[in-house]
């Protein structure tokens, strides 16, 4: 029985009556990759905010790293590592700047703080363009350096929601190689995504979700198992059969 | 602590990134400081311009007023029509033009009383009055030294002296007179401090210090946006190092604009004495913190940029109206107690004590104390309003 390193148990959250997330419970191994596959609405981004205790919960607990969210949150931060999905970056100033700022914050002096900044830096193929402010890179390159500050204090749980929207192939692959890398030296990471093949090639288990509940949970050989030969469906196949065709918003 | 000081530091770095908003800042107290000194400083003398219409053209008595003003450093003479008088007069072009009648040497050599006739729009203007009462005083020299000769004239004239004789000696003696007045004024002057300097510079400072308000009152929803905020409020920074961090970033930036103003008021003006300079900085910057607590209240109750600027804006209009920083309050009147709601008025006491009052920071317990407990219920109260405002903690 592997370790598990967080557990959600029936999260609810609403936003003026819409039930964002309905009932959402699991548990996520330490070391794993562990996917959240969902449509824009389905809930992800609510999910993540009440796990990484910037959103409390209307109803459930978590507990990560042994420690319950509700009574312990100052505890949980000192674990995780947060990439929101939307850029959260000082765009006025430069990327080691930020990386060394948000290490502060994780609680690192400022030479460990500079040091790790500049091997993040590295990892996300940034190592040039340490002095170079955000407002002047790229969409990829923001998404990069998104990524290489929420690595700051070496989390041992990072959350990535929707890494890799909108951006080149190169910084796309980076970030995947990123990501691996990271699961290799030990990290547990949840992902969201509502990319089939990079969950498919990334996560080592997947939680489809669905109108803010979770419909079906596995490795992604065994959901497409459920529906034919693996090597012939694909997680598309299986996650349009699960939720359907109908449009999202 | 550490963490405060970083997220204050970041926020003044991010602040001096921003050259043109950095210049804007620091260019503004030191442009309003050159206007105050363009008001004030330059000239300590008065100088004005008289308008005269002279309806008594070639009479002997019109022209020596005319000389004798004009020979006035403080005054020029300017002559213009009665109806060019008017259309200014109607216009508001001037305040006040001074007629000379026809009838002025002639009533002047027959001892009739004649006058001058000021047409002004209100009172005139405190510069119409000064003018006025130069004109006057000259005119009564003239009629006073007319009076002395037809007494003397009067006194003497069945001797064997002739007029012409009497005449040239009253004038002699009284351009003697003129001359070495025998009550003389002298000046000396101790220090260049003119009045209007003192009267003015607290309610600049303390305007300055109120856009602290505008500025602290944006930084929490701007960080909102960027997305920052959520980041930082999942890190190990607690919420307090957070407002900590926001309450010193608001002083420094504040603060920095006020000692600009300040430095170069003692430099010119030599307003200050060096006790009271460090005494008006320690006022400068607890206000300067009632300043910024009170932008953090905002900051926590504001949802959007345009909403934090407003509501600064409105809180520091409303804060520089109702303190009587520009305006005189009477006591006790209504105006007097509402004003005790603003901090400038705090602020405003205390730099008037110490600037124009020569006081000390022994007579500022009051000022001080309310000022200090603003900044105490304005940190409890915003730190309260995140908590309650939805994404607070
Ligand atoms: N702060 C919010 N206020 C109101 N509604 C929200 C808020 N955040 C999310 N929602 C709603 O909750 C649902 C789930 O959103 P989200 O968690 O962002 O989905 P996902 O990340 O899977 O795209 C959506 O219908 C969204 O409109
Ligand atoms: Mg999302």
């Amino acid at each position: 029985m592997p370790e598990e390193y967080l557990v959600a148990q029936d999260l609810h959250k609403s936003f003026n009556e819409h039930k964002a997330v309905n009932g959402v419970s699991f548990a996520i191994h330490k070391g794993e990759i562990f996917g959240l596959l969902g449509p824009n609405g389905a809930g992800k981004t609510t999910t993540i905010r009440m796990l990484s205790t910037v959103l409390e919960p209307d109803q459930g607990d978590v507990t990560i790293g042994g420690h319950s969210m509700k009574r312990e949150a100052d505890a949980v931060r000192n674990l995780i590592g947060v990439c929101p999905q939307e850029l959260a970056l000082y765009v006025e100033l430069g990327a080691l700047d930020n990386l060394v700022f948000f290490g502060r914050m994780a609680g690192l002096s400022s030479q460990e703080a500079k040091e790790q900044a500049k091997t993040h830096l590295a990892l996300v193929g940034l190592e040039e363009r340490g002095k170079g402010r955000i407002d002047k890179f790229s969409g990829g390159m923001k998404r990069r350096v998104n990524l290489a500050v929420a690595l700051m204090g070496h989390p041992e749980l990072l959350f990535l929601d929707e890494p890799t929207v909108g951006i080149d192939p190169q910084s796309r692959n980076n970030i995947y190689e990123t990501i691996e890398g990271l699961r290799d030296k030990g990290m547990t990471i949840l992902y969201t995504t509502h990319y089939m093949e990079e969950a498919d090639r990334l996560c080592d288990r997947i939680a489809i979700m669905d109108g803010g509940q979770i419909i079906a949970l596995d490795t992604p050989h065994e959901l497409k198992a459920q529906i034919g030969p693996p090597e012939q469906v694909t997680l598309e196949d299986v996650f349009l059969k699960l939720t359907g065709r109908s449009l999202r918003d | 602590m550490v963490r405060a000081l970083q997220i204050a530091l970041l926020q003044v770095r991010i602040y001096l990134q921003d050259k043109g908003d950095l210049a804007f800042s620091l260019l503004l107290p030191i442009v309003t400081f050159a206007l105050i000194y363009g008001a004030f400083g330059g000239q300590t003398q008065f100088h004005a311009t008289a308008h005269i219409v002279n309806e008594d053209s070639g009479g002997t008595y019109s022209k020596i007023l005319l000389e004798q003003l004009d020979a006035l450093d403080e005054l020029d003479v300017e002559l213009l029509s009665l109806t060019e008088a008017d259309r200014k007069l109607e216009r508001a072009d001037l305040l006040m033009v001074i007629v000379i009648p026809e009838d002025f040497s002639d009533g002047l050599v027959s001892g009739e009383q004649v006058q001058l006739l000021f047409k002004q729009r209100g009172n005139a203007g405190q510069e119409g009055q000064i003018v006025r009462a130069l004109v006057q005083s000259v005119a009564d020299d003239i009629s006073l030294g007319l009076q002395v000769q037809e007494q003397v004239i009067a006194a003497l004239v069945d001797g064997n002296t002739t007029i012409h004789q009497i005449e040239t000696t009253v004038e002699r003696l009284l351009d003697e007179e003129r001359e070495n007045p025998t009550v003389a004024v002298a000046e000396e002057a101790i220090g260049s401090s003119p009045d209007a300097v003192n009267q003015f510079l607290p309610g600049i400072i303390t305007m300055y210090v109120l856009f602290a308000i505008m500025l602290t009152a944006r930084t929490l929803v701007e960080e909102r946006q960027l997305g920052t905020l959520e980041r930082l409020l999942t890190t190990r920074l607690s919420v307090g190092q957070l407002f900590a961090g926001k309450f010193l970033a608001g002083i420094s930036r504040g603060f920095i604009q006020t000692v600009i103003l300040m430095v170069l008021s003692y430099a010119v003006f030599q307003i200050f004495t060096p006790l009271s300079f460090v005494s008006a900085l320690l006022v400068a910057l607890v206000f300067t913190g009632a300043a910024s607590a009170l932008g953090l209240v905002l900051a926590s109750a504001v949802r959007t940029p345009d909403q934090a600027t407003w509501a600064g804006v409105f809180i520091t209009m409303a804060m520089v109206m109702i303190s009587g920083t520009f305006f005189p309050i009477e006591e006790g009147s209504v105006m007097e107690i509402l004003s005790r709601i603003s901090i400038n008025t705090y602020a405003n006491d205390a730099f008037t004590t110490l600037i124009a009052e020569g006081g000390s920071m022994a007579d500022l317990g009051l000022e001080m104390g309310v000022l200090a407990g603003v900044i105490v219920i304005g940190l409890l109260l915003s730190r309260y309003l995140f908590k309650a405002m939805p994404g607070g903690r």
